[in-house]
């Protein structure tokens, strides 16, 4: 059978995943802390075909000959580069000004609690049991302290300042202060993590499959290593996707997808030739 | 029989594969590093006519001599004979992804034989362990922090051994030398192939040679510069691509009209010459 019409459905569909990775960038736009995706393809397998024994032409390449079935997408990689900060003077917004450096956010799993990490610093005070007042995300889950344990204060509070090292102190209108440490953790290797959503991560199921541990991914910046915390009150990370980069990729996967459309019509064409032989 | 009868159904046998392997450029328009594929069409070894002659000698018994008189060549069809991959660079491409290392031609000695440039390639570990090549240097690192390439094939230092890094936080220089931070890990293996054209092209479009490829910095005459944060983008021409999946089209249909012509004749034949009643 003809293979130029498998070649180029092999090929569209996987044009199609990029293009929903390229519009999954462009909705993100606007998303603090959101880091973009590229995927890039790779070539399908090779088939030899060999060509009759008593061809004794000369020819440069080893015998028979050789051709693909198509283009598939390889892998996804995300950029980690620091998007571009934006100023918000409102303060509890912060910013991570170092790559690969994550807040630390207790979500409710089905297994009970669990950390995972986040760029998105935009958080907020909710009111807790009596008095109390826990520092949250955008979607209400706790930001985690060093210790692992739910950032609280007890309240009221209204004045935040942050130190370079992560320290967040809250004052009192009567004077009284109270710190808290905010967990900063690099995350190494951050296209091994799993993505829970466009901006929060977690650690991968499969670590033992993969032959490695938490250790190897993450690294808690605690101690005299808090110096390397970059952070800034007041102002959130942009994400880093880039507009145009990303209109040119989707302009072009879009028109790969119809020269490879154009691929099939014209193999339609020739099947309906060998169908009018007679 | 008519001779041409199966010169055309070869005519279109060929022109179905070189549409085949056109597809398989197209579809590969986005894959970094392809090299596109081109295929050389050849037509049968020729065969020598000759007309078999009867001349009558006039003597008493009726004499006669038999003779050959030359008529001329005929081909019988035509094959694709090679498919060659043509090793211009392709063009550059940002991505910012660290892991993305584009290998760029500089100044290539070139074959006294064949005239063509000689090739450089990165080498990986290919299946059964054997030296592959490969002009893609969209790389990633496996969980164990091995360099390897999309497909998961080990990247190759000079030495011929694997590359382990901590992080994708790694930079390299011009000459293909990876530093982590203050330190030196690794050179990348890069090899020459003096005549690319006897490379076989296997498994997802990785290039394998008989013996291994020398490396390339033993090599004088040899350019080249590794370009960090950057793809080598296809070579493949979709235009020009679109342009010769028309004319092999194109062909193919011409085949196919000499065929139907064929097949009018023969209808001739059965249905006139062999009519019984007048």
């Amino acid at each position: 059978m003809i293979r130029t019409m498998t070649t180029a459905v092999n090929t569209m569909n996987q044009l199609q995943s990029n293009l929903d990775i390229i519009g999954n960038n462009l909705s993100n736009i606007n998303t603090h802390g959101y880091k973009n995706n590229q995927a890039s393809f790779q070539e399908m397998l090779y088939q030899q075909f060999n060509n009759d024994k008593a061809d004794t032409a000369q020819r440069q390449s080893p015998e028979g000959i050789r051709y693909g079935v198509g283009a598939m997408l390889s892998q996804t990689q995300m950029n980690w580069k620091v998007g571009a900060l934006q100023v918000t003077d409102r303060n509890l917004d912060f910013a991570l000004t170092e790559p690969k450096q994550y807040f630390n956010i207790i979500k409710q799993g089905a297994d009970g609690p669990e950390t995972v990490y986040t760029r998105q610093g935009n958080f907020y005070l909710s009111p807790g049991t009596g008095n109390q007042v826990s520092l949250v995300d955008g979607e209400g889950n706790a930001v985690s302290d060093r210790a692992g344990n739910a950032i609280q204060f007890t309240g009221p509070v209204d004045q935040f300042e942050l130190k370079p090292d992560g320290t967040l102190v809250a004052a009192s209108a009567n004077g009284n202060e109270q710190t808290a440490e905010l967990a900063v953790t690099v995350i190494e290797r951050p296209n091994l993590m799993t993505r829970l959503s466009s901006t929060h991560f977690t650690l991968p199921e499969n670590m033992e499959e993969m032959n490695i541990t938490e250790t190897d991914i993450l690294t808690e910046l605690t101690g005299a290593n808090t110096a390397e915390i970059g952070i800034q009150q007041g102002a959130l990370e942009g994400s880093n996707v880039d507009y145009q980069k990303e209109m040119t990729d989707l302009i072009n996967v879009q028109r790969s997808y119809q020269f490879n459309s154009r691929t099939v019509s014209i193999a339609d064409q020739m099947l309906g030739l060998i169908n009018n032989i007679r | 029989m008519f001779r041409g009868f199966y010169t055309a159904g070869s005519g279109m046998i060929a022109q179905q594969r070189r549409t085949e392997l056109l597809a398989n450029n197209m579809a590969n328009a986005n894959t970094p590093g392809f090299k596109t594929d081109q295929s050389s069409i050849r037509s049968f070894p020729e065969m020598y006519l000759s007309n078999l002659e009867t001349t009558k000698v006039p003597v008493q018994n009726g004499f006669q001599m038999k003779g050959l008189s030359p008529i001329g060549p005929i081909s019988t069809g035509t094959y694709m004979q090679e498919t060659l991959p043509l090793f211009t660079q392709g063009q550059l491409r940002e991505t910012e992804l660290t892991t993305d290392l584009a290998l760029v031609d500089g100044a290539l000695p070139v074959d006294r034989e064949t005239n063509q440039p000689g090739a450089i390639f990165y080498t990986l570990e290919g299946s059964n362990g054997q030296r592959a090549y490969t002009k893609s240097g969209n790389f990633a690192l496996n969980p164990e922090g091995y360099l390897t390439s999309a497909a998961g094939n080990y990247v190759l230092d000079e030495t011929g051994e694997r590359i382990q890094l901590p992080s994708d936080d790694f930079q390299v220089t011009k000459k293909g030398v990876i530093q982590y931070g203050d330190f030196e890990v690794a050179t990348l293996g890069i090899s020459f192939a003096a005549r690319p054209g006897t490379l076989e092209k296997r498994d997802n479009g990785l290039f394998y040679a008989q013996t291994d490829l020398p490396d390339a910095n033993g090599i004088q005459g040899v350019n080249y510069s590794v370009q960090q944060g950057f793809i080598e983008q296809s070579n493949v021409d979709a235009s020009r691509t679109m342009t010769d999946m028309m004319t092999a089209y194109r062909a193919f249909e011409a085949n196919q009209k000499v065929l139907q012509a064929y097949d009018r004749s023969m209808e001739k034949a059965v249905s006139e010459i062999g009519r019984v009643n007048g």
